[in-house]
């Protein structure tokens, strides 16, 4: 019943597909946690229009499902003469998606930050944004790692969405292996096997970080 | 002073903006010609049209368009994409025109363009290889079957089921193979797709599926589809011209037996829209 060939003979196409999940999630979160600092400071600002421009983002990227978003962007977007291939509209909305969750995150790490802490590195001479660099954001990195890996476990399989606009990955190569071959649990069970060592190997990296910023 | 200058550059970008969109719209086939690709959205996932073999698109659309290329002396290339992104994809400008094919439809051709007919489209039904309860089409009256979502041969089948005396409960699928599973799997009792393409997914597995004949519904074809403006227009023209000239010369009806086991019934001028 199981056809051991199908199987095997799937994992060259499935790892090459894997690249693109691995690179555009890496790619959205290395983007996005940037976009994610900015938004949470927006959050935090003293000033009112810094706050309500910060929370429009999250409502909206948090409350619309990414798959719609993929859409809007690629779809869209050429309507008003901006055409974007299909890795820059993968790319840039995974990160815009992801740092909606991972400015919610490092918000509530910010804030569990003592006051204390920042006072003392305003008064050895360190500008507001020296602070939030070296102060503010190791801090709740630090205290937020956990959410974070977890978030980024989510985006990785999230990224089985990319194949709307046309980006040949994980979940769709074996879609496609499927449909061809006629043995769809072959195919899946290898992507599935694939998904789960890239979030393994994700997961015992975090282990790693978390490990070593406890010593240091 | 400050001003004056951030307008003049909000008006240059302004004009930048307009001219790439004047340079958008010109003639299609004056474009593909010079980019030398013709770039076409299709879903890998329709055997005997597109699908993978030994992780490389195989199948009747790769062969056809390399004639039609070879015509028209350009490169193909092909984009995957699931089969609900295909059309906007192609009202989006993400590429010339859509693989596929298209069951041909006269809802469709009014947003569409056609092309000439490449094969038979008309619905006919999949069922187990043994001991299935379906003899002929009208059997289905009452019992579960299945179908893809968006599809003309769903939209047939619909159609064909109000006039049996008994509904039967018609379940819809993302596409069609997830279809063919759930028939194999026993939950389904047959699957509604064109003959085309159910008469090569019996031949690949003749001890799973069979076909019932005669087919029923309206009889339409399958084409492929272009944006229905003018830019379009002369890649149309160019792409049929092609087409006619492989009509006459036999490649099509060797690519037809070749994928779908016999020559099958493709007119070469455009046939009236029956659905």
């Amino acid at each position: 019943m199981f056809d051991t060939d199908t199987f095997l003979q799937g994992f060259p196409l499935l790892l090459h597909s894997a690249t693109a999940t691995i690179g555009v999630s890496l790619a959205g979160l290395f983007i996005g946690f940037f976009i994610a600092v900015a938004v949470c400071c927006a959050r935090l600002s003293g000033r009112r229009w810094a706050r309500m421009l910060g929370g429009a983002y999250v409502f909206f990227f948090r409350g619309v499902p990414m798959l719609v978003q993929l859409l809007l962007v690629y779809y869209l977007l050429p309507f008003i003469d901006i055409n974007v291939p299909p890795i820059v509209a993968a790319i840039s909305t995974a990160a815009l998606c992801t740092a909606s969750y991972i400015a919610e995150i490092l918000r509530g790490g910010f804030l569990s930050i003592p006051p204390g802490q920042i006072e003392a590195a305003r008064m050895l001479g360190l500008s507001s944004f020296d602070t939030l660099r070296r102060i503010q954001v190791p801090m709740a990195f630090r205290m937020t790692l956990p959410s974070l890996v977890n978030e980024m476990v989510l985006l990785t399989k999230a990224s089985s969405l990319i194949s709307v606009v046309g980006v040949a990955e994980l979940t769709r190569t074996a879609q496609n292996i499927a449909a061809s071959t006629y043995r769809p649990l072959e195919a899946y069970l290898a992507a599935a096997l694939i998904y789960f060592v890239i979030c393994g190997l994700l997961a015992l990296f975090a282990h790693r970080v978390e490990h070593r910023m406890q010593r240091g | 002073m400050k001003i004056s200058a951030a307008w003049k550059i909000g008006l240059a970008a302004m004009a930048l903006c307009a001219a790439s969109a004047a340079a958008q719209a010109q003639d299609q086939l004056a474009q593909v010609k010079k980019a030398g690709e013709l770039v076409v959205g299709t879903e890998m996932q329709f055997a005997p049209f597109d699908f993978l073999e030994n992780g490389k698109q195989a199948g009747f659309n790769k062969e056809l368009f390399a004639q039609i290329g070879k015509e028209l002396g350009v490169k193909v290339r092909f984009i995957d994409l699931p089969w609900p992104s295909v059309l906007p994809g192609l009202e989006a400008h993400k590429f010339d025109m859509v693989g596929g094919p298209l069951t041909m439809t006269r809802a469709r051709a009014e947003r569409y363009a056609y092309t000439l007919p490449i094969a038979d489209a008309t619905d006919a039904l999949l069922v187990s290889a043994k001991n299935s309860p379906i003899k002929k089409s009208s059997d289905i009256a009452g019992k579960t079957i299945g179908g893809a979502k968006d599809t003309a041969q769903l939209a047939q089948l619909k159609t064909y089921a109000a006039t049996l005396p008994k509904a039967p409960e018609i379940r819809e699928y993302i596409d069609n193979n997830q279809a063919y599973a759930d028939l194999a799997a026993g939950r389904l009792v047959a699957v509604a797709n064109s003959l085309t393409n159910i008469a090569y997914v019996a031949k690949q597995r003749p001890k799973t599926f069979a076909v019932v004949t005669p087919p029923f519904g309206a009889k339409v074809y399958y084409a492929y589809a272009m944006r229905k403006d003018a830019d379009s227009k002369s890649l149309l023209d160019a792409f049929n011209a092609a087409l006619v000239k492989l009509h006459k010369d036999g490649r099509l009806a060797a690519l037809q037996k070749k994928w779908f086991g016999a020559e099958t019934d493709a007119p070469t001028t455009m046939p009236e829209l029956n659905f």
